[in-house]
């Protein structure tokens, strides 16, 4: 929890550094809306905000063991199906993390395995094991904002993005589904397939709730929609989330069947040794 | 009955063109509710097998129709500039609206799957744009090195590289290019030339074109007939009623046709060309008949009732025949040509109304010393031409036996013409040889493995059958049967992807360029690729739950008869080596679609005319109360149809779309000469008592005139369409001169001669 706090400072430390010439920007942004408050009178400030829900959303506890379904439906309606078993570590509070990806199903690909080592700054390693041939590959990937296992969540949607990869602003609050939010309007610093992010953010829980991403023609790309949000070991966590892609209508849907916070995975676990042979105490 | 109303309409002149004039009006208000429809595709009802298999194969695939774009330099592609500027266009190109950004396959879109020193690498082939010769040349290697990107992402050569760029429907092919123009002429240097290819683009293009020149042509050809009208009858007051009734005739058709909610699509478009010829064909006779009368009997009522009541019979009996044969196009089982049937047939009766109405109306309202003026001191012999008619006349009668030989004779050859035809189409073809689609086309398909795109289509019977080793075999087998025509530049599947993958994960090694035979390591390779790229990667490939795959045939050409030879190609190797169980292989893709509807529209169009020709047959028969005249009114419109069609085929010019429905014309004019032919010389024969010579003397008189002033009228009149750059303007234009040259000679040649050895063993005229 101390790391917590320290790096939610940290972030919003650096933020009102890097931020300043966006917060010039902004009340011209708030005066196109109507009836919005002026972002001054609103605290916390923005990136503290953004902040917090990376955090919440991301980081949550030292690790995390979750056994995920995973739905993707094509436009037409048919269906893949993927069940997984998903470990995460934080390792100190630079945002490194470790992920380990266990597949139980489709059947003809049971025992798949993928490994992520997650660097802040700069890109994956990542790794897959084939058990028909017995055979650990080290995947090259070109970014962190490829798809996940071939779903419409991309690794960074799963693994996190930091603050500073974007710019915010805040555009109001409201209510979502009975729920009190900011809403959030973000642009990525780099050239990457979406030009603007509007999030909706849970005032109290620090989880967004809703995020729509949409491209350089102004046309909407994707959706999220957190679709449950459960309290899990002291953490808010949306334990039924959907991706869904506009353009070409397909979407991901995914289930936390079990989640668990803090659990005690040891570091040792993310390493070839166990991408071969299935941690049994926590791969079940 | 009829006639009362041409009495009516010659005692008031006034209230009848008013009448007309409002009636006209009623059908043009219709006009702007016209929609257009330029896809060949709806030549086939939407629920023909072929188009519901190919509408299903596009949403289980996510197929989208292409537009494939070269870029070329002599100097070659491969240097940093170049590539820089590709990579540029195709950034720009993304965001033109209607552009399937997601599946756009270029350099820097398509993501490659690598193996370097133990590492798999998934990411687009050309992440950044190369800056040194080592990078570039790892960036030509990682496409020779991948079967599935070269001859499709760039040539061999290294001079040309290309785009695929799916969009949402080929309604907006034409849009999308123009944008893509403008793009490609801000980022490329005139170094570098760029070329778009592929079917979408030349059918929009093609739609767009044709009524660009339906514009041109139709003022023209209109303009062209009105001279030759004038020209003939030297009357403006007298030619522009005869250009009125063509044109109101239309305007009623389209009018009707658009009213009652029809899409004006390509076959459609041309109803005004058929029936501005057919509405003239009426008025010319009236106009030459009241000519030869008129200085005769200096009073333009009697002599219009004298005309009429010479003429009315045949004028009717064509008209009826004609419309017959056009309706009878209905029973044909393709939409585009029912709806042309119906309201050409509903265009003639139309104008042998607006005729026999207008027409007189028209010229009791000149002034009866105008027409003194004009006509009363023209030769009613003719001149020239009624001199060398009159020969003509005599030396047909005189030498029956020897003609009806020769007759026979060119007619064998005709058949024999006919039976040389070649059945062949390809849209791009339409277009003038130095149109830019053709260039492309030339270029493209010399440089990549083709832009025509078909798709062969594995089906199995439950999900996942598609992982099949075996079946995934079957595909490679079908694949390499495919390579050996020398029109399939490439084939791509989900084989490939495998191989690609298998070889990929053992670090390069070609030994394990292969199918696995273990069914979960090749599942677990699918995986892999799966997993490692989007969510979309391999949909193009196979359906979702891998039901069913999906063979990409690429064709360096899109002519039907060579997709023919490849569909054959692969009936026989699915005989020779049947499928595993359970999965059945069908052709698809708009190559293979124009196929389908191209041998549809041409054994279709070939069954409807035969219908025509025996309801024509039928008919006459019946008018004329004898088989044998009926038998013989046929002649001219089987002459035409053996001889121009023979021609042809001698010509070396393939039978395509066009043509067949030139076929249809014969209906409307063939029957015209024909008709008017044996009615007056019937009537003139029971007049003169039998006497043969005379007879044929009359009817070579007034008659024969208005029959080569038909055809030189028309003959001539579409001669402007001859020189539109688009092919079937071009075939339409031709047939129009071939159609009337062997219809007139054959009513006028062969007629004279059959109707005196017939007469008295197989007809008798009725002499009181």
């Amino acid at each position: 929890m101390k790391c917590t706090s320290l790096l939610i400072i940290l972030s919003f430390a650096c933020s009102v550094a890097v931020q300043t010439p966006s917060f010039a920007a902004a009340p011209t942004a708030n005066e196109a809306v109507p009836g919005l408050l002026p972002s001054s009178r609103i605290s916390p400030s923005v990136d503290k905000i953004v902040a917090r829900s990376l955090e919440t959303f991301y980081y949550a506890g030292e690790d995390q063991r979750t056994r995920v379904s995973m739905r993707l439906i094509n436009s037409q309606g048919k269906e893949r199906k993927r069940v997984m078993t998903l470990l995460r570590k934080d390792l100190g509070t630079s945002g490194e993390q470790r992920y380990y990806i266990y597949f139980h199903e489709p059947s003809d690909v049971k025992g798949t395995a993928f490994m992520v080592w997650k660097y802040p700054a700069r890109e994956d390693d990542r790794w897959i094991f084939i058990p028909a041939i017995k055979l650990v590959r080290r995947i090259a990937a070109d970014d962190k904002r490829s798809s996940f296992v071939g779903s419409d969540f991309t690794y960074e949607d799963v693994s996190g993005r930091d603050l500073e990869d974007e710019t915010h602003n805040l555009l109001g609050e409201e209510t979502l589904g009975g729920r009190p939010v900011f809403k959030i309007e973000s642009a990525p610093q780099a050239k990457v397939e979406y030009v603007r992010r509007l999030s909706w953010i849970d005032r109290e829980r620090g989880l967004p709730l809703k995020e729509e991403y949409y491209d350089a023609r102004g046309e909407l790309l994707r959706t999220f929609s957190a679709d449950e949000v459960r309290e899990v070991d002291g953490h808010w966590t949306a334990t039924r989330r959907t991706m869904h892609d506009a353009q070409s209508g397909h979407r991901t849907e995914v289930v936390f069947d079990e989640v668990n916070y803090d659990v005690g995975l040891g570091e040792d676990l993310f390493s070839e040794r166990y991408l071969r042979r299935p941690p049994g105490q926590w791969v079940r | 009955m009829l006639k009362r109303l041409i009495w009516l309409a010659m005692d008031f002149p006034k209230s009848t063109i008013l009448l007309v004039l409002l009636a006209t009006i009623a059908f043009g208000t219709q006009f702007p509710k016209i929609h257009i429809d330029t896809d060949p595709e709806n030549m086939l009802p939407a629920d023909q097998a072929d188009r519901v298999l190919y509408n299903r194969a596009k949403q289980d695939f996510g197929i989208h129709d292409l537009i494939v774009l070269g870029i070329t330099d002599e100097a070659g592609m491969f240097q940093a500039d170049r590539l820089s500027r590709v990579a540029r266009v195709v950034e720009r190109l993304l965001g033109i609206h209607g552009v399937i950004t997601a599946d756009v396959i270029s350099l820097t879109t398509t993501d490659d799957v690598r193996s370097r020193g133990g590492l798999l690498e998934v990411r687009p082939l050309m992440q950044r744009v190369p800056q040194n010769q080592a990078e570039i040349d790892s960036l030509r290697k990682a496409i020779a090195d991948n079967p599935l990107f070269t001859d499709k992402l760039a040539s061999a050569d290294g001079t040309a590289l290309a785009v695929y760029i799916p969009i949402e429907s080929k309604d907006q092919a034409a849009r999308i290019g123009d944008e893509l123009r403008a793009i490609l002429d801000e980022e490329l240097t005139p170094q570098q030339q760029y070329h778009m290819a592929g079917l979408p683009i030349a059918e929009d293009s093609f739609g767009i074109e044709m009524f660009r020149q339906m514009g041109i042509v139709s003022p023209a050809s209109g303009g062209m007939l009105f001279l030759l009208l004038w020209f003939a009858f030297r009357k403006l007051t007298l030619v522009v009623p005869v250009m009125v009734v063509a044109m109101f005739t239309v305007a009623w058709g389209m009018g009707l046709l658009i009213g009652m909610g029809y899409t004006v699509h390509i076959m459609s478009s041309m109803i005004p060309v058929f029936l501005m010829p057919i509405a003239v064909l009426d008025s010319v006779h009236i106009l030459s008949d009241f000519y030869d009368r008129y200085p005769r009997l200096k009073d333009r009522r009697a002599a219009l009732r004298e005309s009429i009541e010479e003429l009315y019979t045949p004028m009717l009996y064509t008209s009826v025949t004609s419309a017959a044969g056009f309706a009878s196009l209905m029973l044909a089982d393709i939409p585009p040509v029912q709806v042309f049937g119906a309201f050409v047939a509903f265009g003639i009766l139309v104008a042998f109304l607006l005729t026999v109405t207008l027409v007189p109306a028209t010229i009791v309202l000149i002034r009866e010393e105008r027409l003194q003026a004009v006509i009363g001191s023209m030769d009613s012999e003719g001149g020239r031409l009624g001199k060398v008619l009159r020969e003509f006349g005599r030396f047909a009668f005189g030498r029956a036996v020897p003609v009806a030989l020769l007759a026979a004779l060119v007619l064998g050859l005709g058949f024999w013409g006919v039976s040389r035809t070649v059945v062949n189409d390809n849209p791009v073809a339409w277009f003038p040889e130095s149109h830019d689609l053709r260039v492309a086309d030339r270029v493209m398909n010399r440089q990549f493995g083709g832009t025509y795109m078909a798709y062969l289509l594995i089906e199995g019977k439950a999900a996942g059958d598609m992982k099949r080793p075996e079946v995934m075999a079957y595909m490679e087998g079908l694949q390499r049967t495919l390579e050996t025509d020398p029109k399939v530049g490439k084939t791509s599947s989900l084989a490939d992807v495998i191989k690609q993958v298998s070889y990929v994960v053992h670090d390069a090694d070609p030994q394990h360029r292969r199918i696995p035979e273990k069914a979960d390591e090749l599942a677990q390779y699918l995986f892999l690729y799966e997993t490692a790229g989007d969510a979309g990667d391999l949909d193009n490939f196979v359906d979702y739950d891998y039901r069913s795959a999906n063979i990409w045939v690429q064709m360096q050409a899109g002519d039907n008869l060579e997709m023919a030879r490849v569909v054959e190609l692969v009936d026989r190797h699915l005989e020779r080596a049947p499928p595993p169980v359970g999965v059945q292989v069908r052709w698809s893709g708009l190559t293979y679609i124009n196929k389908v509807w191209q041998d549809e529209m041409v054994v279709g169009m070939m069954k409807a005319v035969m219908g025509g020709f025996v309801a024509v047959f039928v008919l006459m028969a019946f008018l004329f109360r004898s088989l044998s005249l009926g038998f013989l009114s046929m002649l001219p419109l089987t002459f035409a149809i053996t001889l121009s069609y023979g021609l042809a085929a001698f010509a070396g010019k393939e039978y395509d779309m066009p043509m067949s429905v030139c076929s249809a014309l014969t209906l409307g004019l063939s029957i015209d000469f024909a008709i008017h032919f044996v009615q007056r010389y019937r009537c003139n024969l029971a007049r003169l008592g039998g006497d043969l010579s005379a007879t044929n003397a009359v009817v070579f008189g007034e008659t024969a005139r208005a029959i080569v002033r038909n055809a030189l009228v028309i003959a001539v009149g579409f001669s402007p369409m001859v020189l539109s750059p688009l092919g079937p303007y071009k075939t339409v234009g031709v047939f129009f001169a071939l159609l009337m040259l062997f219809s007139a000679l054959t009513a006028l040649g062969l007629l004279p001669g059959l109707l005196k050895l017939t007469h008295g063993r197989l007809w008798q005229a009725k002499t009181t």
